[in-house]
């Protein structure tokens, strides 16, 4: 870890790799393992008894900044900036190395990344796309994809709805079908709406994914005001409940 | 076995009891061939009570999955009776089908049927 590297050795590793998503972290660590104290920064040990309060996710962008600042050309610039930045800089690095030399070296860190700024006006981070909200995504876009096939209009429990459904087995004609919605499953691309009605005196209770490709129009004919956001109770009630002309 | 179904053709009888469901290690389902002994009977039919028919499950009150992610469930359970061939006994079907059924090749009781589903 000691190893006195040049700093013109640092040049190595340019600046548009490190990305958020990539396995940064390595090479986050070997740029910092490699890294010596550089016989610039060992005159400041002034940044002292910093100690981690900032959260662990800004560990990736200390990575991205560190990134920067590999290009240790360190001149002693703007050093409360650079001090700023050591702190946040150091968060990430303390958890796998030592403190002072984590110190020392954020101190390097800091005045490269001033030198940075100054090249580029700092561009606005990109937010990051967490693993828990890619199947959102996923279905978001897959809504969209649907939606801009056919419009789907808003259901809600109480809607009396007509379906027009294109059958496989039926391919003449579309086949109708109207009832009161007695449930909606809300599950991204496979939200269901559960349909009730009395055809020829016996209960049929269908359900139909909402964006389904087969599914050629949807439409509100009526609304039931109720109190329930599942309806199963018109299983037992009167037929004449259910039955819609 | 020993579910009770109610008859919704002419054939005469009015609830056959299942005793054997003739596909499915778990049982029949919509659409399926059973195998049945009626129940209880019209004075006047084509059965009578104690026989041992073949009869086409076309109400369920178990959902059935179709494949564009659909489930259909009726109210009751409901048998129609046919013959070893397939052919329905009665000459009318009262209530509701499915669509299921053109697939297992019951065209005629489609044709008789009041209402697909």
């Amino acid at each position: 870890m000691a190893s006195q590297v040049l700093p013109q050795a640092l040049h190595m590793i340019p600046r548009n790799q490190v990305q958020p998503f990539n396995p940064v972290k390595n090479r986050g660590f070997s740029a910092f393992l490699s890294r010596g104290p550089s016989p610039l920064t060992t005159s400041k040990v002034s940044v002292s008894g910093f100690h981690s309060k900032f959260p662990v996710g800004s560990s990736f962008s200390c990575f991205a900044r560190r990134g920067f600042v590999v290009r240790a050309e360190s001149n002693p610039e703007g050093e409360g900036e650079g001090e700023g930045e050591a702190e946040g800089n150091e968060n990430g690095v303390e958890e796998p190395e030592m403190k002072a030399k984590a110190e020392a070296e954020v101190e390097g860190e800091g005045e490269g990344e001033d030198e940075a700024e100054e090249e580029k006006p700092k561009e606005p981070r990109k937010p990051r796309i967490k693993l828990g909200d890619i199947m959102g995504i996923l279905n978001k876009r897959a809504i969209e994809a649907s939606d801009k096939e056919r419009p789907t209009p808003d259901l809600r429990t109480g809607d009396i709805v007509e379906i027009k459904l294109e059958v496989p087995e039926n391919r003449r004609r579309l086949s109708v079908y109207k009832g009161i919605v007695i449930s909606k499953q809300n599950a991204g691309i496979h939200t269901t709406i559960r349909i009730r009605r009395i055809i020829a005196g016996i209960g049929v209770e269908i359900v139909f994914p909402v964006y389904s490709p087969n599914i050629k129009e949807i439409k509100v004919v009526k609304h039931r005001k109720v109190r329930r956001a599942r309806l199963y109770y018109l299983r037992d009630k009167l037929p004449r409940l259910s039955t819609f002309k | 076995m020993r579910t009770v179904l109610k008859v919704v053709d002419n054939s005469g009888a009015k609830k056959v009891m299942c005793i054997q469901a003739l596909k499915g290690k778990k049982g029949a389902r919509l659409g399926d061939t059973i195998i049945a002994s009626v129940k209880e009977a019209m004075p006047n039919g084509k059965v009578k009570k104690g026989k041992v028919v073949y009869g086409v499950v076309v109400r369920a009150a178990m959902q059935r999955g179709r494949c564009d992610g659909s489930e259909v469930k009726f109210d009751d359970n409901a048998v129609v009776l046919v013959d070893k061939q397939g052919q329905p006994i009665g000459t009318r079907v009262f209530g509701p089908v499915p669509h299921e059924l053109r697939q297992k090749k019951h065209v005629k009781i489609l044709t008789l049927a009041e209402h697909i589903a």
